[in-house]
């Protein structure tokens, strides 16, 4: 059995002129205006990245720990732990989506592999821009690193192992739209017929399909939680810096991936839900799937830090106690309180949607933003506080403010995520196309 | 066990064994107490372990664009 698509062009369009389904090779005007601010943000994050090129790691805020009074891990540090952890959330739902089978949920389920991707990326590029020289640090990673820093886990599992297995499911998964795709007559129909590489959607390929996807998505859970623990496993195992090490950090890490990633996943698909009028393939019970598990994740994560202030504040050391002091009143409260209260806001919103039984979209979104708010502020004080204000050697209280180079850098790495996945959606369909919708069997 | 299920599973052992030999073989020792547990026994050997994880996951796009002689 064969199978066509439906919307074959009339006689007198040129083939050229084939629309094709999801938006795909439409570069309207209103993409066109839209790219034009991330890729303003990625000339900016460009520039910075040059001039912090030229100049040198001073041209940061970064400076050395104690006798510089500063942070050595800063904003890209930050950025590198907020970009894996959302990457957590998207593998993690696509693979539960197959496994499972979780219908409700596929209309998500390539948006959710293409985040993983793009966050893997933006993690990769937040560690390359945060090292001196790019090239020595990248060759001797691979050439000594040793397997029981949790360094290389974090580097050679998560952005090689986990980046690259993502890049396969999603290839792998995508096949077979990439094949319907080639069949309709389109400028980009090679570009499809290279994707599909000989996809032919006979009942033989299906099942292969689906025997792949179900073995990629059984390899890569246990995967990317042994990543995203031995990311933990960073901070959690520095027996010298107060404030990271515990044995919660793992977890934790995850948690929050769980949390950040599940808040972007909502944003994007209702994004994408809008601009694609797809309000038929990503309905709302997709949505209401999501919020509860952003609920259940955000309740395990409020708990954490209900457990970790008890445990920081109740008999602490003296560098403990100067670290808690700079938390919840100090320099970083602003930042605490409101990551915290962001959190929280989301929580409760999520639960009182959570209590009716109805999920309003505006909601969602709402909470989505503020857990990635509150999610990015989280980060931050893992990663600053504890070297300004954690030294158990006799150095004074340090600071650290981001540069303007950093800022721009960041900018730059948030905006090319954005249009990363702006030209995706134009060159593939970003939601996988319907049986019942595009195809006829003949 | 045709070509394709042959090759797949030879790429999976391949791409495991790469991983367990460097990572418990050539790369640095389990130990803390000396230089020598902080040099890589044999250079490169994390490089070896991201080849054998790239070898591994390589094998589902083998496995999914191989053709077998009957097709």
């Amino acid at each position: 059995m064969t199978t066509d698509v439906i919307d074959v062009p009339p006689p007198d369009v040129a083939p050229e002129d084939t629309e094709l389904p999801m938006g795909v090779g439409r570069f309207d005007r209103g993409w066109r205006t839209f790219i034009i601010f991330p890729i303003i943000g990625v000339v900016i994050g460009l520039i910075a990245y040059l001039y912090e090129r030229n100049q040198g790691l001073v041209v940061t805020g970064m400076r050395d720990l104690g006798s510089m009074r500063g942070a050595t891990w800063g904003l890209y540090i930050t950025l590198v732990v907020y970009f894996v952890g959302v990457s957590f959330a998207g593998i993690t739902i696509a693979a539960v989506i197959r496994l499972f089978h979780l219908e409700q949920l596929r209309g998500i389920a390539r948006m959710a592999e293409l985040m993983t991707v793009v966050a893997l990326i933006l993690g990769a590029l937040a560690i390359v821009v945060d090292l001196g020289q790019q090239m020595r640090g990248i060759v001797n990673l691979f050439r000594y690193a040793r397997p029981q820093s949790p360094f290389f886990g974090t580097f050679s599992l998560v952005i090689s192992g986990y980046l690259f297995a993502s890049i396969v499911y999603l290839y792998v998964t995508s096949r077979r739209d990439a094949s319907r795709m080639a069949s309709q007559p389109s400028k980009l129909r090679r570009f499809f017929q290279w994707w599909s590489a000989g996809y032919e959607d006979t009942s033989d390929q299906r099942a292969r399909d689906s025997r792949t996807s179900f073995w990629l998505a059984l390899a890569i859970l246990p995967l990317l939680v042994v990543a995203h623990s031995s990311l933990g496993f960073v901070f959690g195992l520095q027996v010298g810096r107060p404030g990271w090490f515990g044995t919660l950090q793992a977890p934790a890490f995850v948690i929050l991936a769980g949390v950040s990633g599940i808040g972007h996943i909502i944003v994007m698909a209702a994004m994408i839900r809008k601009s694609l009028g797809a309000e038929d393939r990503i309905g709302m019970d997709a949505f209401s799937w999501l919020g509860r598990a952003l609920m259940i994740l955000l309740f395990v994560y409020v708990y954490f830090i209900v457990v970790e202030l008890l445990t920081i504040t109740y008999q602490p050391s003296v560098a403990e106690q100067q670290l808690s002091e700079a938390l919840l009143t100090g320099r970083y409260a602003p930042i605490f309180w409101g990551s915290t209260l962001a959190l929280l806001v989301s929580l409760i919103a999520l639960a009182v949607m959570g209590l009716q039984k109805r999920w309003r979209l505006s909601w969602l979104i709402a909470a989505g933003v503020l857990v990635n708010v509150g999610a990015l502020g989280k980060r931050y004080l893992i990663v600053v506080p504890s070297q300004t204000h954690g030294q158990l050697l006799p150095y004074g209280v340090g600071s650290y403010t981001p540069s303007w180079v950093e800022i721009g850098v960041a900018i730059g790495l948030f905006s090319l995520g954005t249009l990363m996945v702006a030209v995706f959606m134009k060159v593939f369909p970003i939601i996988e196309l319907d049986d019942d919708l595009e195809e006829v069997s003949t | 066990m045709n070509r394709r299920d042959t090759i797949t599973i030879a790429m999976i052992i391949i791409g495991l064994t790469l991983m367990v030999t460097s990572y418990f073989f050539g790369a640095a020792p389990f130990c803390s107490d000396g230089v020598e547990c902080s040099n890589p026994r044999v250079q490169w050997s994390p490089a070896v372990f991201v080849l054998g994880v790239v070898i591994a996951f390589s094998s589902a796009i083998y496995y999914e664009v191989a053709k077998d002689k009957r097709e």
